[in-house]
């Protein structure tokens, strides 16, 4: 079987012992949450440290904190436990339900929800065995120094294969991020950087401690839509959330669509521009429309891009019409209309 | 099901006739409890003391010459203790005798991406690891040919240097009637392009080799494989050692599906590994070694051409097909032959001929997999009949009715084809399905679609040429009442050893739990050929049936005697001896063997199989592969939504009928229907073994990327090469016909494969039922969907 | 950082690790860097729970940590310090099968055997959780629950109608035991470990 190579394991207990190891330990440290997709990496060669810190038993971390209609999630929150969390699965409905689909029962028990927002980002040219990735002559993030997704290009554009990035954005989430200099608060929107060697912005000496998520006004919809080949062990190749804020007058006066799974980065699309549009079908296809115009999937992770570009309209589509209150699935008779459009 | 031995409780209900006591009951398997306690011993759960653990150096590269290889860095290594490489074994060996073109270890050349070129033993596996990565191979690389266009097209860069032609590692033309003539003068004429991708067989227990050289120069070696008797054979030819030094023992398999009938380079490794150490050797495959070890189902590409009559009668096929094998020959011999020759039945045709041609490429070499051979050209024949039903306005079952070849006939490539139950199942699965009141009557989007095919009971021929029986199998029993069989079959999770329990309770007047079996061990068990072309049932059945018999025969002989009557007047059942025409007269079977044991002395017998070999097959060259004892049938209707905006396919359900002569075990036959659907929709939806080629389009639509991805496999873990989980799996609806054949046991025919084939085409036509569209080159992923549906918009369908 | 360091040669240092297997105290030295998975089956010699795909994709090392199902090729040996590990080994009590194990030989829901082990750990707990929070265990919730589990044998068909079963068998066995006061089936050694366990 593939084995672990030897390296030190750390188990502190509190944040701030979590913080002097980094320190110490210093170039070839990692924080280690729930491990299931650490260690694939790990066994496969992709990282590797001598040191990994485990965060499990840090009881901080493990909070889960209501405030002023809104929600503190400790970092170490497993994935299962908010899934069917009543709290959140009442007022974040789209982000419980973009939780309950990652990967697979037993994984879900095992991951954290910091876990998952910190997840390496994912290629089908570095997920991959030691020998594999030689036999390819390396890449941008393995051992070499060409780019097979986009050849000539100088930056990894491996993709963020994180389910609950894209709701999180929807639902206006912030992270809290503890460094030697002390605590800083950040928009998950704003956690990623388009290097896919380095996509989350923290710092080595830095620890994500937890997501917040603000209350939600009454008036906000949010839908989660993610495609994978498989409906269990699979990760998103199509990971959009959709929102829109809606007036008195069930008129459309803000909102995004936020979509992962395509480089390193989210995108973010801003919809205030289409303040008072009603919510039926033709919206539903607008934004279909926008998010298949400003996408452009990359052949970073498996299945033809072309097809993923029109499945994240479809997604988006399919979220609006959700929200419309209009059957998700057209009828075959309608769907002859927008024929062309498809 | 187990009353106590000695139970005086007198029963007067205990059944007439001395069969069908055990048999056809629904039991489940005989040792299933084992592997749910965790006692269950599998190849990797086996610890020897002292015990090294080998790794084997890779090629990294599809297609180069062996330079020069320095071990010297690796030997160094501390907790090193041997390494090999492939010049200290060079003998070629092969599963098919004729074509032996593999070496344990490379020598000269690698072939694919992952050839095995060293192999180290050291004392974990983790050091075993980093000893590979210490040492040094340096490759002159050529050019490497992944399509069998390439390879086709480059016949001057041979990958087998000794091969004679090109390539081409084998070609078959066979020609029945008068195929142009009856072409010219069909009603209808289909015309098809297919392709059916690489899949592979995913069984979840990765391959796994412990070999011990021990003190008294006896090679033991347990490995997860099928075919313990031709790993034998080959680990003999191969280790120069005389088979008597050798003992090859086969644990509990963790699954197989074809995927281990041959010897890998990790039998041969470990066991060379621990002659030079005198240790116990353990090789445990990565999950992408298994990938790469692959052997799985081969590429083809086909061209089909059918004459019809207008009322739907078949008159001519000609088929044309292109294999792609990958980098060695395998059973390719044998699958360039079922390419053709399993089209025989179960439809009858004036006219047939066939060219197969199979390829060597730079890729993991392709062999059986579950259907071997003939799940590629069944999906052709059966999508082109749908077109045919279409075109002459006939309902796709009614066409399939109307050219049944029959019972106890003759194919047109001559073979003997005894039972068939294909009208039965053509009837259960239309009724269960509802075809006739629901078949037309959907909405778009949804569909039904049928299919039938049939298979082989093993094959006449025995992989190498011989006289000598294809099974042996030997009954023990004694004054404790119980019952020990010996063979050398493979239980692969299929139950083989159920079936034999079966089988000698049967006979015996004993319960299942009341036989032990010890299988698959050539120091105790006489020689099965393997679990492959689902030859166990009938052949170790019939040898079973035939030792159980002459011991029963003893048993009552020995009865009839004490009790003053004649043998026929003995029933054995239920743990009792009894008469037939008195059950107040009985005794417990442990005094039954008592008796025998002292009227005979030690109680045993053997019994073995030989197939037949007149009037089952044509004597034109050729004319023995694909020949059988016997042939199972098989009848799918699968029902499918496709979802137009996205292209996605559901299948929803599929229904399958299969005529396996005798359900001798119905829970395990339906076990194995259901198991053969499930792995048969996933090829159509989810799986492709897909190996990356920068020069050309893969998939249909996904370019892989420049130069340097030659050769990759594009899924080699599990999460990549996706298997369907609960959630991805259809409504499975398994139905038994039992047609008896009077080869088979009981009257018992294969089950473990045959329920494959026509899935797949059942489920093709079902989309074309939902959407009107064709998939004729699988997979059939969304974007195909999505384009064939632009294109019938437009107005020019695909 | 680049974490491209060459990993050191695997010493011969070992940890001490204590904890709880199936309901009995264990104590394994083992590497620092073994899995939980190369500690139950080098370090334990329970072979019962399988390795089947190296990487957390196929289920078939599926153990019960802390009353939850979880991949012991995905859990660190040092981390189950102090905790609560179920394997196959400890299913079912005093030799007779668990109602699990024998719905699944009865029904034929095991072939070749080698994902059954860690499928029966996923129903397992599926079942304890249905007990414990009061739902009906269907042929949905069980899709459901093993959707982590590969079978390649089976078709999942007799699995799911196998736990089914057996979920029948321990509702009525567990209503049984209730009218008779002594206790329910909440007491067991699987639902200890998950009170005891806490959450991680």
């Amino acid at each position: 079987m593939l084995r672990l190579p030897v390296f030190a394991l750390h188990e502190p207990e509190t944040l701030g012992q979590v913080l002097e190891l980094l320190r110490i330990h210093q170039p070839s440290v990692g924080l280690f949450a729930g491990g299931t997709d650490l260690l694939p990496n790990i066994k496969l060669g992709q990282t590797y440290r001598a040191h990994w810190i485990s965060l499990r038993r840090v009881e901080e971390l493990h909070e889960i904190t209501p405030f002023d209609g809104g929600l503190r999630l400790g970092a170490s929150s497993g994935l299962a436990t908010l899934a069917t969390d009543p709290d959140l699965t009442a007022g974040w409905p789209a982000l419980a339900q973009a939780l309950d689909k990652i990967a697979s029962p037993q994984i879900r028990n095992m991951a954290t929800l910091g876990g998952n927002l910190c997840l390496d980002t994912r290629c089908r040219y570095i997920n991959q065995s030691q020998m594999w990735r030689q036999a390819l002559g390396g890449c941008l993030k393995s051992h070499g120094d060409q780019c097979h997704v986009v050849p000539g290009g100088k930056g990894c554009v491996a993709a963020l294969s994180a389910d609950s990035v894209a709701p999180l954005i929807a639902y206006g989430a912030e992270v809290d991020i503890l460094g030697p200099s002390g605590l800083r608060r950040i928009l998950v929107q704003d956690l990623y950087d388009s290097d896919g060697l380095h996509h989350v912005r923290c710092q080595p000496d830095e620890v994500l401690t937890a997501v917040v998520l603000p209350a939600p006004p009454a008036t906000r919809h949010v839908r989660y839509r993610k495609w994978s080949v498989r409906k269990s062990i699979d990760f998103p190749l199509v990971s959009v959330a959709v929102r829109l804020d809606v007036d008195a007058q069930g008129l459309l006066s803000d909102g995004l669509i936020a979509v992962a799974a395509l480089g390193p980065k989210p995108r973010v699309l801003p919809l205030g521009q289409l303040r008072g549009r009603v919510l039926d079908e033709q919206l539903a296809h607008d934004l279909g429309q926008m998010a298949f115009d400003r996408c452009r999937p990359l052949p970073n992770i498996p299945y033809d891009p072309a097809y993923r570009r029109e499945r994240l309209a479809v997604e988006v589509r399919r979220a609006v019409r959700d929200m419309a209150g209009l059957p998700i699935k057209p009828l075959a008779a309608r769907l002859a209309l927008l024929g062309d459009q498809l | 099901m187990s009353q106590p031995l000695d139970s005086k409780d007198v029963s007067s209900e205990l059944p007439q006739q001395p069969s069908r006591h055990i048999l056809g009951g629904r039991h489940g398997k005989a040792d299933s409890l084992d592997a749910m306690t965790g006692v269950a011993r599998y190849t990797d759960d086996i610890s020897l003391p002292r015990m090294l653990h080998a790794k084997i150096l890779r090629s990294p590269h599809a297609h180069a010459e062996i330079v020069r290889i320095d071990v010297s860095a690796a030997e160094a290594l501390d907790g090193v203790h041997a390494v090999v490489v492939g010049r200290e074994m060079p003998t070629c060996y092969g599963v098919i005798p004729w074509t032996p073109d593999e070496q344990a270890l490379a020598t000269d050349k690698v072939r694919y991406v992952g050839d095995a070129v060293a192999a180290v033993a050291a004392i974990s596996e983790e050091i075993a690891n980093l000893a590979c990565q210490l040492i040094e191979v340096e490759y002159k690389v050529l050019p490497a040919l992944i399509t069998p266009e390439a390879a086709l097209q480059h016949p001057e860069i041979k990958i087998h240097p000794n091969n004679k032609h090109g390539n081409i590692t084998k070609s078959v033309q066979l020609a029945f009637g008068d195929v142009d003539g009856q072409l010219e003068a069909a009603d209808l004429v289909v015309e098809g392009h297919y392709q059916f991708h690489g899949t592979t067989h995913g069984a979840l227990e990765p391959h796994c080799a412990v070999a011990y050289f021990d003190t008294r120069q006896l090679l033991t070696v347990w490995s997860s494989t099928q075919v313990p008797h031709y790993l034998h054979r080959e680990l003999a030819k191969v280790l120069g050692l005389p088979t008597y030094q050798i003992r090859v023992i086969q644990p509990l398999v963790g699954g197989g599906f074809g995927g281990k009938s041959e010897p890998f380079d990790l039998e041969f490794a470990a066991a060379l590994l621990s002659i030079r150490t005198g240790r116990p050797v353990k090789l445990l495959y990565t999950r992408e070694e298994v990938f790469l070890a692959h052997r799985g189902r081969h590429p083809f590409d086909m061209n089909y051409r059918t004459g019809f009559s207008k009322d739907g009668k078949i008159l001519a096929v000609d088929a044309r097909s292109i294999l792609d094998g990958g980098a060695y020959s395998s059973f390719g011999l044998v699958t360039t032959y079922y390419s053709g020759q399993l089209l025989g039945s179960p439809y009858a045709f004036d006219s047939y001929r066939f060219d197969s041609t199979r390829v060597y490429t730079n890729k993991p070499a392709c062999g059986p997999k579950r259907g071997h051979g003939s799940v590629q050209p069944r999906f052709a024949m059966e999508v082109q009949l749908d077109k045919a039903a279409v075109a002459l306005g006939l309902d796709p079952i009614e066409l399939r009715r109307r050219n049944f070849i029959g019972e106890n006939t003759t194919t047109i490539n001559e073979f003997h084809v005894g039972s068939s139950g294909f009208l039965e199942c053509l009837d259960s699965v239309e009724q269960a399905s509802g075809w006739k009141q629901r078949r037309g009557r959907l909405p778009r989007g949804r569909g039904l679609g049928v299919a039938g095919s049939t298979y082989i009971s093993g094959t006449n021929y025995c992989i190498y040429p011989t006289e000598l029986p294809q099974s042996g199998v030997q009954i023990c029993l004694d004054r404790s009442g119980r019952v020990r069989v010996f063979a050398g079959t493979s239980d692969i999770g299929q139950g083989s050893s159920t079936m034999l329990s079966v089988i000698a309770a049967e006979e015996l007047g004993v319960e299942i739990d009341d036989v032990r079996v010890i299988a698959a061990d050539s120091d105790l068990c006489p020689v099965d050929l393997g679990a492959y072309s689902s030859r166990i049932t009938l052949m170790a059945g019939n040898a079973c049936l035939s030792a159980a018999k002459d011991l029963g025969g003893k048993v009552r002989d020995a009865v009839a005697k004490s009790w003053g009557c004649s043998r026929r007047e003995v029933l054995l059942a239920g743990r009792r001896a009894q008469r037939l025409d008195d059950p107040s007269v009985w005794m417990s079977i442990q005094d039954a063997f008592v008796l025998a044991e002292i009227a005979y002395g030690t109680m045993g017998s053997t019994g073995s199989y030989q197939t037949p070999r007149q009037e089952v097959h044509g004597e034109y060259r050729g004319g023995t592969i694909g020949a059988s004892p016997a042939y199972s049938f098989t009848a799918h209707i699968a029902e499918v939504e496709v979802d137009e905006e996205t292209g996605e396919i559901e299948i929803l359900h599929v229904w399958c009928a299969h005529d396996c002569g005798k359900a001798l075990s119905p829970v395990l036959v339906e076990g194995q229907i259901e198991g053969s659907v499930y792995m048969g929709a996933a090829e159509v939806v989810l799986e492709h073994h897909h190996v990356m080629d920068s020069g050309l389009k893969a998939d249909g639509s996904q370019r892989d990327s420049g130069p340097g991805v030659e050769g990759l496999l594009a899924a080699s873990s599990l999460l990549d090469y996706r298997m369907p989980t609960t959630l991805d799996t259809p409504q499975l609806h398994a139905m038994i016909v039992e047609k008896p054949d009077p080869r088979g046991p009981y009257g018992a025919k294969e089950a473990g494969e045959g329920p494959l084939h026509s899935a797949i085409p059942a489920i093709v036509n079902a989309i074309y039922d939902a959407i009107g569209v064709r998939i004729d080159q699988l997979p059939a992923t969304p974007s195909k969907i999505l384009a064939a549906l632009r294109a019938q918009r437009s107005g020019n369908p695909l | 950082m680049d974490g491209r360091e060459t990993p050191p040669h695997p010493g011969r240092q070992l940890e001490l690790v204590e904890f709880t297997c199936n309901g009995e105290p264990a104590a394994v030295a083992v590497p620092s860097h073994w899995t939980l998975l190369e500690m139950l089956r080098y370090g334990l010699g329970l072979t019962g729970t399988k390795q089947g795909c190296d990487k957390g994709d196929c289920g078939t090392c599926t153990i019960i940590l802390d009353g939850q199902p979880a991949l012991a090729c995905l859990t660190l040996a040092l981390s189950a310090r102090g905790r609560f590990v179920q394997t196959v080994e400890g299913l079912g009590v005093g030799g007779q099968p668990h109602p699990l194990q024998a719905a699944f030989a009865r029904l034929g829901a095991a072939q070749c055997g080698f994902c059954t082990p860690g499928m029966l750990m996923s129903a397992s707990a599926h079942i304890e959780d249905a007990v414990v929070q009061g739902f009906a265990v269907t042929a949905e919730s069980v899709s459901q629950a093993l959707a982590g589990n590969l079978c390649r044998c089976t078709g999942y068909t007799k699995i799911v109608q196998a736990v089914v079963e057996a979920a029948k068998e321990i509702a009525r066995d567990s209503r049984a035991v209730d009218e008779a006061g002594m206790g329910s089936l909440a007491d067991s050694d699987l639902s200890a470990a998950h009170q005891v366990g806490g959450r991680s």
